[in-house]
């Protein structure tokens, strides 16, 4: 493109806000279970900063059995985050946080971050979950 | 140019231009910016979507068709292939997360529609004048084969050859080879970019159908890398009801 041949009657864009969904490449509700909201505590143990989604996982203790299961808990995607107060190194190997989240249909330790908070610092991160946007399929 | 039927918008600067006078579909020089694809539907008036959409109800398939709809949306489209990363063909690319960019390259006579989401597609829609290949020579494909001319401020895609192994939009309606998509796009304002599909597959609907939504413009960003395929662990999560 031959960009000093081009004129444009357009000099100047307004700085819009525009109320912009959470994208998901994927249905939530083939995924998750809203019914079945999960809040756990642990320490990380793994964080995947990728796409299409980001991965931390964490090692929960049961209180009663004192038995320790590891957790998979998606994101969204790096550049949802970041926009959310993210960078890749918020959550850190040995970090203790709480999760609050939705578990997924398949009744594994696996499930879908609403947000995030890191008890070392009361500092609670959203997790650009894409539960209820626009364009999941309707409830049947 | 005026947006007939379009949502209530917001204000916005005029349509920019190329100096032939036709819509500059991309950012200004000196500027920078994506269309913030992800949402819209070709049926249904809410949100983004034309007011002229029809109903799901009236899409007018036929009988296979319609069952196979039902039961993605009974599954709650666990079998998309969207989520195991295939690319998206047609209007799909228009509501595939994470931008999009449309450029001109009159030189070359072509323009690219970029996804910034996906599997990183970029389809590439002739304005040369040239046919589509026929017979054994069209190979059918995710984005099939396009070719392009302006009508007034609005750019015209005739696309097919398409493969069956994708969704062609979010809601899992059915295709088959036979499809034939018209698309229609134009940019009413700065913000604005009015996205239409015109759906003719005679083997999945008893008539040619159209809807549409508008896409607004995301300023003063770029986008960043995205490839479904780095790390997409949800396909073995996907149980449906």
């Amino acid at each position: 493109m031959t960009r000093r041949a081009l004129s444009f009657s357009a000099i100047i864009v307004g700085s819009l806000v525009w109320a912009a969904p959470l994208p998901a490449h994927h249905s939530f509700a083939a995924e998750y279970d809203s019914t079945k909201p999960v809040k756990l505590t642990g320490a990380v143990t793994r964080v995947d900063w990728m796409n299409p989604h980001a991965y931390f996982y964490i090692d929960v203790k049961d209180a009663a059995s004192g038995r320790v299961q590891n957790w998979a808990f998606e994101l969204a995607a790096p550049s949802v985050l970041q926009r959310q107060g993210w960078t890749r190194s918020t959550l850190k190997v040995g970090d203790v946080i709480t999760v609050d989240g939705t578990r997924a249909k398949d009744g594994g330790n696996h499930g879908n971050a609403r947000s995030v908070i890191n008890a070392a610092t009361g500092k609670k991160y959203g997790a650009g979950s894409s539960e209820g946007q626009p364009g999941e399929p309707t409830p049947q | 140019m005026e947006c007939e039927a379009c949502p209530q918008r917001p204000p916005s600067a005029p349509t920019p231009r190329w100096p032939d006078g036709h819509p500059l579909l991309s950012a200004p020089p000196g500027q920078i910016g994506y269309w913030d694809s992800g949402t819209g539907s070709l049926t249904g008036k809410r949100g983004n979507n034309l007011p002229t959409n029809m109903e799901t109800s009236e899409v007018p398939f036929q009988p296979w068709a319609k069952a196979l709809y039902e039961e993605r949306q009974r599954t709650q489209s666990k079998n998309d292939p969207h989520a195991r990363c295939a690319a998206p063909g047609g209007p799909r690319q228009f509501h595939t997360p994470f931008g999009l960019l449309i450029y001109e390259l009159p030189e070359a006579k072509r323009v690219l529609i970029l996804s910034g989401g996906g599997v990183r597609t970029w389809r590439v829609v002739y304005l040369d004048g040239r046919s589509h290949p026929q017979g054994d020579a069209l190979n059918p494909g995710f984005l099939g084969h396009s070719v392009g001319h302006w009508e007034g401020d609005t750019l015209v895609i005739d696309t097919i050859g398409f493969n069956e192994k994708f969704w062609f939009v979010r809601a899992g309606f059915p295709h088959t080879e036979a499809l034939h998509l018209t698309e229609r796009i134009s940019r009413p304002d700065f913000n604005t970019l009015k996205y239409e599909a015109t759906v003719d597959d005679p083997r999945a609907y008893t008539r040619p159908w159209s809807g549409g939504w508008l896409i607004n413009w995301h300023p003063g960003e770029d986008f960043e890398e995205y490839f479904c395929t780095d790390n997409n662990r949800d396909a073995e999560h996907l149980v449906g009801r």
